[in-house]
């Protein structure tokens, strides 16, 4: 078996396995488990189009979340508008507003970047805890919105089981990674990188970094718009401060960072290393103290920074280089760049 | 015909006056080479035809169209290129991916970028060092990578900004011959240099400013006998050696 063929196959039996998963687990609060673990991957993976690739930090994307979850929401209780559209228009306004708060913001560099995006998020938040309508849209202040139940129906959105959620959000993990993974072998991959690292060389080489960068953010928040959809179709419920305070934005970034920014399996790699962790504390620590998983989270991420400062993908891949050219014998040399996007789909198993 | 015309160009930082008054012009397939020294206002000079900053006074005009107001990006669409003095490598990228960054100006497909990546680290004779990280190069190759970046985007007119600066004699004698065979492939090309040496072997023609104004222009070998650059950069030493 050959190298390239080793890498397929467990591309394949990965796919298979997590497309398989729910007719072997049944039960909800493991499905609805997983179903998270996927949610924040894609998130992530939207985010590090921007976080990863363009070499800035948003640390609000929280906002997209909640903007998409507003806005499907509205459309359905207020106008009957299947969240499937709903979605997309949230996404087009995400979009819009990610654009709006990148135009002046994305030159900035390093923390102020952050700092910037930080302000917006809570600012969002707090603005819409504080008033109950807005405009013609009910925004119901700090008690959020509930979707009445409508019993199973893909029109709108809604699912007894499990199933069909976890599906969907597999689905869109699997298109958002593939969206990426095509974004880096591209133009645009190379400028988003090339704008990064050095925005006055890249300039000279002919890209327009700002607009690169922006391109990204609109993508980026379009595509977490949609999550925001997701979750609240999921939940059903959502409210401001548990839908898009700091604890999602700051996640989003500590599983990117943990996983290996830039890459396009650090995300999955970061959620499969992360979530099973959050999803312990809260069930058995959680009524001690909450938010302390996010301390966890903040020590892991300085142990991880200190001995591995790119994240756990580089050396996730290394070693799996190393066992896959065991396994077909071939030699070190021909094969020194291992599949990155391989590795992080065997971390699935 | 002159691809490059540079016209009663002043730069002011504040109250500092950087360059002033400078005419310049590079004819078509020329070596022109700028000397003189630090802080005389080389590298201003480069920014300012490179469209870092607009000057505040003056004209240029590249290819006979001013590029009042062009970006960069802009400018290297028109096909002017440069490299920059404090060299700046994608560190965290291989040789070839900060290459193709630059291929990628006139192409929009990866394989196409790749093919012409290959074909220029092959002219700078880099190719060996394809796959290593940019960041690990000696400050040789990286001087050598600056240009091939620059190679990359297909320019007509090259600004190289000191990049023989801390290289060995025979790395120096290896960049002179480089750009002879750029020159002989259609590229014009402006040089900063410090290196006397290259300068002379290099230079069609060679200006010297100082303190911001131009002090000297013309061949390499009447230039280095006039007193005022004597003075001013080469010391009165030079004339003798």
């Amino acid at each position: 078996m050959s190298r390239k063929q080793l890498d397929m196959t467990l591309l394949g039996l990965a796919g298979l396995l997590s497309f398989g998963l729910p007719l072997v687990i049944s039960s909800p609060t493991y499905l609805q488990i997983l179903i998270l673990l996927f949610f924040y991957a894609y998130v992530t993976t939207a985010w590090n189009l921007v976080g990863g690739f363009a070499g800035v930090l948003p640390l609000g994307h929280s906002v997209f979340v909640g903007i998409g979850a507003y806005s499907s929401t509205i459309l359905t209780l207020q106008y009957g508008v299947s969240p499937w559209i709903g979605m997309i228009v949230g996404g087009l306004l995400a979009s819009g507003v990610g654009v709006l708060i990148g135009r002046p913001t994305l030159r900035m560099r390093g923390a102020y970047f952050a700092l910037c995006t930080i302000a917006f998020a809570e600012g969002v938040r707090v603005m819409i805890e504080n008033i109950d309508t807005l405009g013609p849209f009910k925004l119901n202040g700090p008690r959020g919105l509930l979707i009445p139940l409508k019993g199973d129906s893909f029109w709108n959105y809604q699912f007894m089981h499990k199933g069909p959620y976890y599906y969907i959000i597999l689905i869109m993990l699997v298109l958002v990674l593939t969206l990426t993974w095509f974004i880096s072998k591209s133009k645009i991959g190379y400028y988003l990188a090339a704008g990064g690292d050095e925005p006055e060389a890249a300039e000279a080489l002919g890209v327009n970094v700002a607009k690169y960068k922006l391109m990204a953010m609109a993508l980026s928040c379009f595509l977490t718009a949609l999550a925001g959809t997701f979750y609240a179709q999921l939940m059903l419920y959502f409210y401001p401060k548990g839908l898009m305070g700091l604890d999602l934005s700051f996640e989003i970034a500590f599983i990117a960072l943990i996983g290996g920014r830039g890459m396009i399996a650090g995300p999955l790699v970061g959620a499969l290393a992360l979530r099973p962790l959050n999803e312990f504390t809260r069930i058995y620590l959680g009524d001690q103290l909450p938010g302390l998983h996010l301390v966890i989270f903040g020590l892991i991420l300085i142990l991880v920074m200190l001995y591995q400062p790119k994240g756990l993908t580089p050396p996730l891949a290394r070693l799996y280089g190393r066992l896959a050219n065991r396994i077909t014998g071939s030699d070190k040399s021909g094969h020194r760049t291992s599949s990155l996007k391989t590795t992080g789909q065997e971390g699935a198993q | 015909m002159n691809i490059l015309e540079i016209s009663g160009v002043t730069k002011h930082f504040g109250g500092l006056t950087a360059i002033s008054d400078v005419d310049l012009h590079i004819a078509k397939g020329e070596i022109l080479g700028l000397i003189g020294p630090n802080g005389a206002g080389k590298s201003t000079m480069f920014n300012c035809v490179a469209g870092v900053f607009p000057p505040s006074a003056g004209a240029i005009r590249f290819k006979g169209e001013s590029i009042a107001g062009k970006k960069p990006w802009d400018l290297s669409r028109l096909g002017l290129a440069r490299t920059f003095q404090i060299v700046k490598p994608f560190a965290s990228k291989t040789v070839l991916y900060n290459v193709m960054v630059g291929a990628f100006l006139r192409t929009g497909s990866a394989r196409k970028a790749r093919e012409k990546a290959n074909e220029v680290l092959t002219t700078l004779q880099l190719d060996h060092r394809k796959d290593q990280l940019s960041g690990n190069l000696t400050i040789a190759d990286r001087k050598r990578l600056e240009i091939a970046k620059a190679l990359a985007t297909d320019p007509e007119l090259l600004l190289l900004d000191e990049v023989m600066a801390g290289l060995r004699p025979t790395e120096v004698d290896e960049m002179i011959a480089i750009i002879k065979r750029l020159r002989d492939g259609g590229v014009t090309v402006f040089v900063i240099e410090h290196i006397m040496r290259a300068v002379m072997a290099l230079s069609d023609r060679v200006a010297v400013i100082h303190f911001g104004q131009k002090i000297a222009e013309g061949k390499p070998e009447d230039v280095t006998r006039v007193e005022n650059v004597i003075k001013a950069y080469l010391g009165s030493d030079y004339g003798a050696a």
